[in-house]
């Protein structure tokens, strides 16, 4: 069935079918129902193309992904997917392997198909480059944190705060020489984790010592061979790895060497992917409301597309970590866990 | 002769039908609107929908046990759930929770834009929390109402827990951010029962233990927080009786609310409590709830105020029953003691401890001097 014969199998006007299907609220709900149980039986969808003409919309976002192999992403993707599929949209994923050029071209891509909206996860661009986007009327929200984009509208966690809760609670639990196995990625909030790290130690009076500051790929294999390095001379008491990836590799790297964890040195990591309950020990993590953090970048965007915002300060969402203390830890007493 | 006038919203009586899994969509709310409530409040409305674990409510007939209720709609469906419930009229109130104050604004400015008439903001579940609740945090509670009141035209109420070693610091802090209400208490964490035949917990894991076991404790946290803070206050905690709510009202709750006796007990709860309460108005000849609004509040007192009488127990009439022991077994002080068909109160050894007047089936017993 087309929306002529819907409507004449209702008795009403094409406007009217078509006021059901795009401002329901408009129509009488006897009316309306009446309308509704047509379309269902029929099993009618609206001609995509032809509402992309009538609403100057294409009913399709784009979403610039750093790099789809990290576990991170894809749940922050399925939240966006949660907000959008219900409303009839589609998602074009960009999968740009950290590299910024790749990310500049497909945001030109995006902005050729007319997409109605983007979001960019842990951009690593410059202003200059999203202003781009906005130039064309296309709404933009940032998942992540970029120190350019202080005006954007965004969705973050702070990672300093997350990181600093879990120095706090290694030191609780006896650890003094504490080793960071730095993932490259995503860059600025690696970077506040570092800060929270830095700040726990000396607000604790423990001395900064740079060479337990190791700069490693964010990946399973950066972490091994971080963990290597690190173990190489003298042990640290405990690994906060700023992944639960590098953490992985870390364990492997210390199992490797035959190091007992955490009877000899406990390891943390960050994310809380799903297999850091599986794998042994437990990992103790900080936990990223990644699902949440991809609803409300797809709320915030819809806000805009669908012109809610309109007084034009930038939305900015600011959520919260969680620790997640297991056993990798090596914690002996229960005082803070979550319950 | 119920009408309340709560935060500027005209209703029919104080009973609000409180958040939970009987609120989890606009039929739900409309039903207990229809069954006669005087507001609703919806199932707590959350960020991203989790998924629940089974089994998650338990009861023992006294009390419940829940652990994780939370809406499992997401906000964007809530835009037609709160036109179903305001299909029938009356007043619905959105119930929130979250960890941020930014997410939480956002979700109150929604379902203000979505028809609620005021925002609940639920920062005490005991559940899947860290040891120290949220809510026991008073600068955290600040700051999150803060961020509510801001974004929202609407009265903001922020409900508490008695899981915090400070109720009036955190009811305190929620008032200078500005909401209009504070309700008190939430669910308290605790562990319903152990099946000793299986070694199991009732259910498997903590969770907030709602109904009669926490009505002195609602009861405790209302004056407290009505003796302390210049607030209205909304009184939640094991009501199931039109007296229930009567004692949260004449202790000052503004309006009162059930929960756990329109889940254990369905609907006609919410008939069965007001008849009960206007029923004794009516003997009292009590014209509305605000003649005796916070009356028993005055009679609360500190130690320091308590007079020091020498009143000691007395038996008043003599037909006591003789399968009754309750007096002379409970006397701590070997007091009371049986003689024939009544009993006597050594009143050289009574120290007018007064268990037994509470004790006695026949209220033979009162103490004086």
């Amino acid at each position: 069935m087309n929306i002529k014969q819907i409507a004449k199998a209702a008795g009403v006007s094409v406007a009217t079918v078509s006021r059901v299907l795009n401002h329901p609220e408009n129509v009488a709900p006897a009316t309306r129902e009446r309308i509704q149980k047509i379309i269902d039986e029929a099993e009618y969808t609206p001609n995509w193309f032809a509402q992309g003409l009538n609403f100057n919309r294409t009913k399709t976002l784009g979403v610039i992904v750093p790099h789809m192999l990290t576990a991170m992403y894809t749940d922050i993707i399925s939240g966006i997917e949660e907000v959008a599929r219900p409303k009839g949209f589609i998602t074009f994923l960009c999968n740009v392997e950290r590299d910024p050029k790749m990310e500049r071209e497909y945001i030109g891509q995006l902005i050729q198909r007319r997409v109605d909206g983007i979001i960019i996860m842990s951009s690593t661009l410059e202003e200059k480059y999203i202003s781009v986007i906005e130039a064309e009327k296309i709404p933009v929200v940032l998942i992540g944190e970029n120190r350019e984009h202080g005006q954007c509208n965004s969705v973050t966690v702070d990672c300093r705060l997350g990181a600093a809760e879990m120095m706090a609670h290694l030191i609780e639990t006896g650890h003094r020489s504490i080793g960071f196995l730095w993932g490259n990625d995503p860059q600025q909030e690696t970077t506040n984790m570092l800060a929270g790290y830095k700040n726990i130690l000396r607000a604790n009076g423990i001395p900064i010592n740079d060479g337990r500051i190791l700069k490693t790929e964010n990946s399973i294999e950066g972490g091994y061979l971080g963990a290597r390095k690190m173990i190489a001379d003298e042990w640290p008491d405990a690994i906060f790895a700023t992944s639960d990836e590098i953490a992985y590799g870390a364990m492997d790297a210390l199992k490797d060497s035959g190091i007992c964890i955490p009877e000899d040195i406990a390891v943390v990591g960050f994310g809380n992917n799903r297999m850091s309950n599986l794998v042994d020990p437990k990992l103790t993590t900080v936990e990223l409301p990644l699902r949440k953090m991809g609803i409300y970048g797809a709320r915030i965007l819809f806000d805009l597309i669908e012109g809610e915002n309109d007084d034009r300060t930038p939305r900015q969402i600011l959520l919260q970590s969680k620790l997640r203390i297991r056993r990798s830890c090596g914690h002996k007493e229960r005082i803070e866990e979550m319950f | 002769m119920l009408k309340t006038d709560f935060l500027g919203m005209k209703l029919d009586n104080p009973l609000i039908v409180a958040a939970g899994p009987w609120h989890r969509d606009g039929e739900g709310l409309k039903a207990s609107i229809k069954a006669g409530a005087g507001a609703v409040v919806t199932e707590s409305i959350i960020s991203d929908t989790l998924l629940d674990v089974r089994p998650h409510i338990a009861s023992d007939g006294q009390g419940a046990q829940n652990i994780r209720l939370y809406s499992n709609i997401q906000i964007e469906g809530w835009e037609r759930e709160m036109r179903i419930a305001k299909s029938a009229g009356g007043v619905v109130i959105a119930s929130i929770s979250g960890h941020t104050p930014s997410e939480l604004a956002y979700l109150a400015s929604k379902l203000e834009k979505f028809g609620a008439d005021a925002i609940e903001l639920s920062v005490s579940n005991p559940m899947s929390e860290g040891l120290e609740v949220m809510a026991s945090h008073a600068e955290t509670i600040y700051e999150m109402t803060r961020a509510i009141v801001e974004s929202v035209n609407i009265p903001v109420i922020v409900k508490l827990s008695q899981n915090t070693t400070n109720i009036s610091k955190v009811a305190k802090a929620a008032r200078s951010a500005g909401c209009s209400c504070v309700s008190a208490i939430n669910t308290v964490r605790g562990i319903l029962q152990i099946d000793l035949e299986n070694a199991r917990p009732t259910l498997s894991s903590y969770g907030g233990i709602s109904g009669e076991y926490i009505r002195p404790l609602g009861l405790a946290s209302v004056a407290t927080i009505l003796q302390t803070v210049d607030v209205p206050v909304s009184g939640i905690g094991g009501i199931s009786t039109g007296r229930h709510a009567l004692e949260y009202i004449m202790l000052g709750a503004s309006t009162i609310q059930v929960g756990t006796a329109v889940m254990v007990g369905g609907r006609p709860v919410i008939g069965n409590i007001l008849k009960e309460m206007e029923s004794w108005m009516k003997d009292h000849k009590i014209k509305s709830p605000d003649e005796i609004r916070g009356k028993a509040l005055k009679n609360l007192k500190s130690f320091d105020e308590m007079k020091h009488e020498p009143a000691v127990s007395t038996v008043t009439g003599v037909a006591c029953r003789e399968d009754c022991e309750k007096c002379v077994t409970c006397c701590i002080y070997d007091a009371v003691v049986r003689d024939g068909g009544t009993v006597r109160v050594d009143r050289n050894r009574c120290m007018g401890c007064g268990l037994c007047t509470f004790l006695c089936p026949e209220n033979k017993l009162s103490l004086g001097w």
